[in-house]
């Protein structure tokens, strides 16, 4: 998350900044990770410039991800369509956009995961040099302060177990034919890799906060107890939201993105004016680094870089520079916030219901830096939103997830039916992929049109008729294969069954997430 | 895929105002000149976002009832799973892929299958797999020579 934006703005660095001090590793590692990114997305931008629709297979993609190329959102032919096209042209071309959506859903969600991968790496390494780090944080005051890297290590432990998740669904989506499942799938890891997008920016900014002691004990501060104090507080501060993200709570996350950017501006200058203190405390021979250097040196990990303010005489007013959409990115004056590869990759993931608007929109706003977290719960200038993928259709797709005060939820079902679930267990449905993760819930009219079922007697009783349907149909396929099915079979099954009782492949938990 | 919409208002009534509109009288004879289209097809032709593939199921087997064509249905229905299912016919070679492929559309067969043409049905699937039919197969209608031995009809 945060080393992308950061890797693609540096070309846009204003010769006012002082030159990086490279005091870590982190050189190597965001090169990589720019490898990487810069892989997936170069692979998404190759898929979708090749705009018309064939039906070729893409090479080299193994037999499961059964995608063709054509851009899904918008497609120029879509306004060509001659009215009275027979109808079996127009479901092969629905067929083909459903495709190309999933396939650019895909390849936009491992761009995502593995920039998250990355910075979760990167930071990972930063915390065990802190731990060995005898100089600074692990030296003579080790015992005060070692406690708060082992925090961080415990934040990280979640966060990669979040990915860890993310990634089996999404592979299950791989394995998964029918495209709606396939979207289905990746909705539900959607919110795993949400928690671990905004949780490496704040265990970033924590790591942050660790190197400008590990810094400042390199170069003889001795104050511990203020430190102590500061850096106590520092993580009542984090915490909560640390512990919403890491818990899987219903509405958790969202709530936590809104309050996000406003919680990194509030450290941000925290950060600063410690850093200062920390400067003006140091030995006089060191004095002679300048602040702005030493903290150019110290933040080397996270976003914070952006939001600090200017420091020195020259300090260019970004105050009132709005953001707005250009052709590089996000701008924010000559600054790159964020790139249109960026931009591209969230625009799908948005669309398609698996990340939503106000985590990706918090995430740009503390890309911005100070000046946009500082405006609590505003939100980003139209243009950028649209961007992103803002539509009704999209806040519709969220909204629904969570209940209002005093609103009547539609009731829930199970798809895979509870009252099978040891059978569903052990044909690998725990965990991430318990039965509870895949409910749908169904308005009353639904539900009583299918019990009003008259002398028309198949498609009637909800959830009776449904259950003992499916679980026939699923019998009988594993009888008729001659052994248990496995775990996308299970569900590429179920897909068909619930395209043809017109369900909705929106999938919530039973808990509510 | 429909949002769900197709469970509002009264669907029996918009099916058969929707097969009017398309000169057809009944579902049974809409459904006919498309033998091969799945259940997902046909509802779509008759309402994308409101007609469901389940509800062209209901009627169809509501019409053969009342036609005593039943059997018929129940072949009808198999056709459009296998040609769902197995778009290039009958797999040369029974691995576990296609195997696997086979048995989802005969599973979900029978679970359409009325009560009294289950165990029918059950068996014409197993009689199929254990006598497979020539590589590329395909039925083009409920009265494809192979189903119509497999399951006669028995109505008069």
């Amino acid at each position: 998350m945060t080393s992308m934006p950061r890797v693609l703005s540096s070309p846009s660095k204003r010769p006012d900044n002082p030159p990086p001090v490279d005091v870590s590793t982190g050189r190597w590692c965001r090169r990589t990770r720019l490898n990487e990114t810069t892989l997936a997305l170069l692979l998404v931008l190759a898929l979708l410039s090749t705009g018309c629709a064939s039906l070729t297979p893409l090479p080299g993609r193994g037999m499961n991800l059964r995608y063709t190329h054509g851009d899904a959102d918008a497609p120029s032919w879509a306004g060509e369509h001659r009215k009275g096209a027979s109808a079996a042209v127009d479901s092969g071309r629905a067929e083909e956009t459903k495709r190309a959506s999933a396939l650019a859903a895909h390849l936009a969600f491992r761009g995502a995961r593995d920039e998250v991968t990355g910075t979760l790496r990167h930071l990972s390494g930063e915390l065990s040099r802190l731990e060995q780090s005898h100089w600074g944080i692990a030296g003579e005051s080790a015992g005060l302060f070692l406690p708060h890297v082992e925090y961080g290590q415990r934040q990280l432990r979640w966060m990669e177990a979040e990915l860890t998740t993310a990634t089996r669904l999404a592979l299950m989506a791989s394995e998964v034919e029918d495209e709606d499942m396939q979207l289905a799938l990746l909705r539900l890891a959607g919110p795993r890799l949400e928690a671990a997008m905004l949780g490496s920016l704040l265990l970033a900014t924590w790591a942050d906060v660790l190197h400008l002691l590990d810094v400042a004990f390199k170069h003889g501060y001795t104050s511990l107890e203020t430190l102590f104090v500061e850096m106590d507080r520092w993580r009542k501060m984090l915490e909560p939201a640390m512990t919403a993200l890491a818990s899987h709570a219903p509405g958790h996350l969202e709530a936590t993105a809104q309050d996000m950017p406003m919680l990194m501006g509030h450290l941000s200058s925290e950060f600063n004016a410690t850093a200062q203190r920390l400067h003006s405390g140091l030995r006089n021979t060191q004095k002679v680094m300048a602040l702005a250097q030493f903290v150019e040196m110290v933040t080397m990990v996270s976003a914070m870089k952006f939001s600090l303010p200017r420091l020195g005489p020259s300090v260019p007013a970004t105050l009132g520079v709005g953001m707005v959409m250009g052709g590089d990115g996000v701008m924010m004056g000559t600054r790159i916030v964020v790139s249109a590869e960026w931009v591209e990759m969230m625009r799908r993931l948005v669309r398609t219901g698996v990340l939503s608007l106000p985590v990706v929109s918090a995430a740009v706003r503390i890309q911005a830096g100070q000046v946009l977290m500082a405006e609590a719960h505003d939100e980003l200038p139209r243009g950028v939103r649209a961007a992103l993928g803002d539509g009704p259709e999209v806040r519709g797709m969220h909204v629904t997830g969570r209940t209002g005060a005093g609103m009547a939820e539609p009731p829930r079902h199970h798809v895979l039916p509870k009252e099978f679930r040891e059978w569903f267990e052990k044909r690998g449905f725990t965990g991430e992929m318990d039965i509870d993760q895949f409910c749908v819930k169904l308005e009353q009219a639904h539900h009583q049109a299918i019990h009003g079922g008259g002398n028309w007697k198949l498609g009637r009783v909800w959830p009776g008729e449904w259950n003992r349907m499916i679980m026939e149909a699923l019998r009988g396929a594993e009888s008729k294969t001659g052994r248990m099915l496995k775990q996308n079979e299970v569900l590429e099954l179920v897909a068909e069954r619930m395209e043809e009782y017109s369900i909705p492949m929106n999938f919530i938990s039973w808990s509510g997430r | 895929m429909s949002d769900g919409r197709a469970w509002e208002g009264n669907w029996k009534v918009r099916i058969y105002e929707r097969l009017r509109e398309r000169g057809y009288d009944s579902l049974t004879d809409f459904a006919g000149a498309r033998p091969t289209a799945s259940l997902v097809a046909l509802a779509e032709e008759l309402g994308r976002d409101d007609v469901a593939g389940v509800q062209v199921l209901s009627g169809l087997l509501a019409e053969a009832e009342q036609r005593k064509q039943v059997t018929r249905f129940v072949r009808d229905v198999l056709v459009r799973m296998l040609c769902k299912s197995l778009p290039d016919g009958w797999p040369a070679e029974l691995d576990d892929t296609n195997r696997f492929k086979v048995a989802k559309a005969l599973g979900s067969w029978v679970a359409y299958t009325p009560e009294s043409h289950k165990e029918r049905a059950d068996k014409a699937g197993d009689a199929l797999l254990a006598t497979p039919p020539p590589p590329g197969w395909r039925p083009l209608g409920p009265d494809d020579e192979l189903l119509l031995t497999l399951l006669p009809d028995e109505e008069v």
